[in-house]
């Protein structure tokens, strides 16, 4: 297939294939296309048992049922409409031991994979860079069995090796301690490649997108990564994943236009494309 | 004998009268999540009367914010977000001001949100909640409190009440009684109603009671609610009635983020004609204009 594939279905594929085979729900957050493309992805093949909560929707799309297109707005009264279930915002947080899979943006994230949506804190109480708030960042990564982090940016400035403020804690070490029931921090994605975190919790490299160098990432991370002896290409889609992302989930093309962001991003992110083989 | 009986009052009352005085430094609660179920018109009601040093409290907010930010009467804002998605990840006029110092931002994570207003609504001055310990919420909003559990010592976190003077909230549905029935789940309006000492709900059809008795399941009430008709009264955001206004939403971030750099002329007029010059909710539908209501029915 020669068509140029868009970061942000590239990130949604990379996603996609790495949920466990016992994901069972999975959360989609605003202003999260891909992870919301992912999901549905992940339930059309791999995972037909799974449900999506997304906005005030609950979804199971097997046997059939019409795929919902990608809503410019996750919330709308009759959001449910078609969905099995609707997604009560005012219980959602009653049953914790539920969500599987969460998703969390950042406007920084450090070595250890904490992240901070809320802002750089300047002199005294007052804020420096505001940030669009926790959302529901604190409690989803306490408690979901494992979260993406989807970073719109990769720069020294958003890779820092401290976080300056943490509003989702990453730290390996520190969730042990507090004993936190949820999994932490499973890949983070960014513009340059794909990363998970080592034993000690360190970030470290797993794959290079397409036409991406060591030194071209080194340069933009403020912290030394863990890196293999070998590092591969971040596997190009296959035809098949094209097909059904582009054919059936995203009908309308909203990832093949918009470059990924998270909520907070910069809107005026320019979509750089990379060649699918 | 219906003379036997002491007649009922009605609660339903014009959008003018409906909120009384608003004292300065007042907590008002906005309900709706994201850009759905807001109300508006009750907001800009509330504007109207130039109200001074308000906190508003809302779980999840949108660019609504903004536009109270922009007339000069917010003093701090408690919310996990505020912005439009992809429309503007950030509301600008929010963020200008914070990063000024001329808001001050309390930050509690959604379910913080939820908790705070759960707390009010049960008379409790917190809540326990493990979500945001080892955080840094704790340290930029320290009356959120890291403590330790008494029954299993393992360290908590108390979420603070967050008591509302007013909650203002849109419904689908309500009657002259004050009870009220959304078509949706209704976001955390319920939680931010229970936390206020007094509800005022805008609503889009103002049915009589027997039609709220088809459907009592769905009934909510509270001890001292309000109610006006105020059909459409979410624009620009979203209800059961319309579909978010995307063109509306970009033009007021465009107007905004003009102002953000000293070009205030856009932002003014808008909130010249949108919400003082509209002196009632008719006034500002005409504003909208028929063709673009239509445009957006669901």
């Amino acid at each position: 297939m020669t068509s140029s594939v868009s970061p942000a279905e590239m990130q949604a594929i990379v996603l996609a294939r790495d949920f466990r085979s016992d994901d069972l729900v999975f959360q989609v957050g605003a202003n999260l296309s891909t992870a919301r493309a992912a999901c549905v992805m992940a339930n059309l093949t791999t995972h037909p048992d799974s449900r999506l909560l997304l906005g005030v929707e609950v979804e199971n799309l097997n046997g059939g049922r019409s795929v919902p297109p990608v809503p410019p707005f996750l919330f709308h009264a009759l959001g449910f409409k078609g969905g099995e279930a609707s997604m009560h915002q005012s219980r959602v947080f009653d049953d914790m031991s539920r969500p599987d899979v969460f998703f969390v943006g950042g406007i920084e994230v450090d070595r250890v994979g904490n992240v901070n949506l809320t802002g750089v804190p300047g002199e005294g109480d007052t804020w420096k860079v505001r940030g669009p708030g926790p959302v529901a960042l604190a409690t989803m990564s306490t408690f979901c069995r494992g979260y993406y982090i989807l970073m719109g940016r990769h720069d020294s400035r958003t890779f820092v090796e401290k976080v300056s403020h943490i509003t989702a804690l990453g730290d390996r070490k520190r969730r042990t301690e507090l004993g936190f029931p949820g999994g932490g921090p499973r890949l983070l994605l960014s513009p340059l490649g794909v990363f998970d975190f080592d034993d000690a919790g360190s970030m470290r490299v797993r794959s290079l997108n397409d036409g991406v160098t060591l030194e071209d990432l080194r340069g933009a991370t403020g912290f030394e990564l863990v890196v293999p002896d070998e590092v591969p290409t971040t596997p190009a889609p296959t035809d098949a994943e094209l097909d059904l992302l582009r054919n059936v989930v995203d009908v309308d093309g909203v990832l093949n236009e918009v470059a990924s962001r998270p909520a907070g991003a910069s809107n005026d992110g320019t979509t750089a494309k990379v060649s699918a083989k | 004998m219906s003379e036997t009986y002491a007649s009922r009052t009605r609660v339903d009352v014009d959008l003018s009268e409906s909120l009384g005085t608003i004292a300065d430094g007042a907590i008002i609660g906005l309900g709706g999540t994201l850009t759905a179920g807001r109300p508006m018109a009750l907001l800009r009601q509330l504007l109207r009367q130039r109200p001074k040093d308000l906190t508003l409290v809302s779980p999840v907010a949108s660019i609504d914010v903004d536009l109270a930010v922009a007339t000069g009467c917010v003093r701090r804002v408690i919310t996990s977000y505020v912005g439009a998605e992809a429309v503007a990840g950030i509301g600008p006029i929010f963020r200008a001001a914070v990063e000024r110092g001329e808001v001050e931002v309390v930050d509690r994570d959604e379910a913080h949100c939820i908790l705070g207003l759960r707390a009010a609504g049960q008379g409790l001055p917190f809540l326990p909640w493990l979500g945001g310990v080892g955080t840094d919420l704790p340290k930029t909003q320290p009356e959120m409190v890291e403590f330790s559990d008494p029954i299993t010592g393992r360290t908590l976190l108390a979420i603070p009440a967050i008591n509302l003077d007013v909650a203002l909230i849109h419904a689908e549905v309500a009657d002259a009684f004050g009870n009220v029935q959304f078509a949706g789940t209704g976001h955390t309006d319920m939680q931010l109603a229970s936390a206020a000492r007094k509800v005022v709900v805008e609503c889009d059809h103002l049915v009589s009671n027997d039609e709220i008795r088809r459907n009592p399941n769905l009934t909510y009430f509270w001890r001292d609610t309000t109610v006006v008709r105020t059909p459409f009264g979410t624009h620009p955001f979203a209800s059961a009635a319309i579909n978010v206004d995307e063109v509306a939403l970009r033009d007021f971030v465009s107007r905004a983020r003009k102002a953000m750099k000293g070009d205030t002329g856009e932002l003014d007029a808008y909130v010249n004609d949108s919400v003082y010059g509209a002196m009632s909710h008719e006034a500002y539908l005409e504003v909208v204009g028929l063709t673009n209501i239509v445009g957006l029915l669901t």
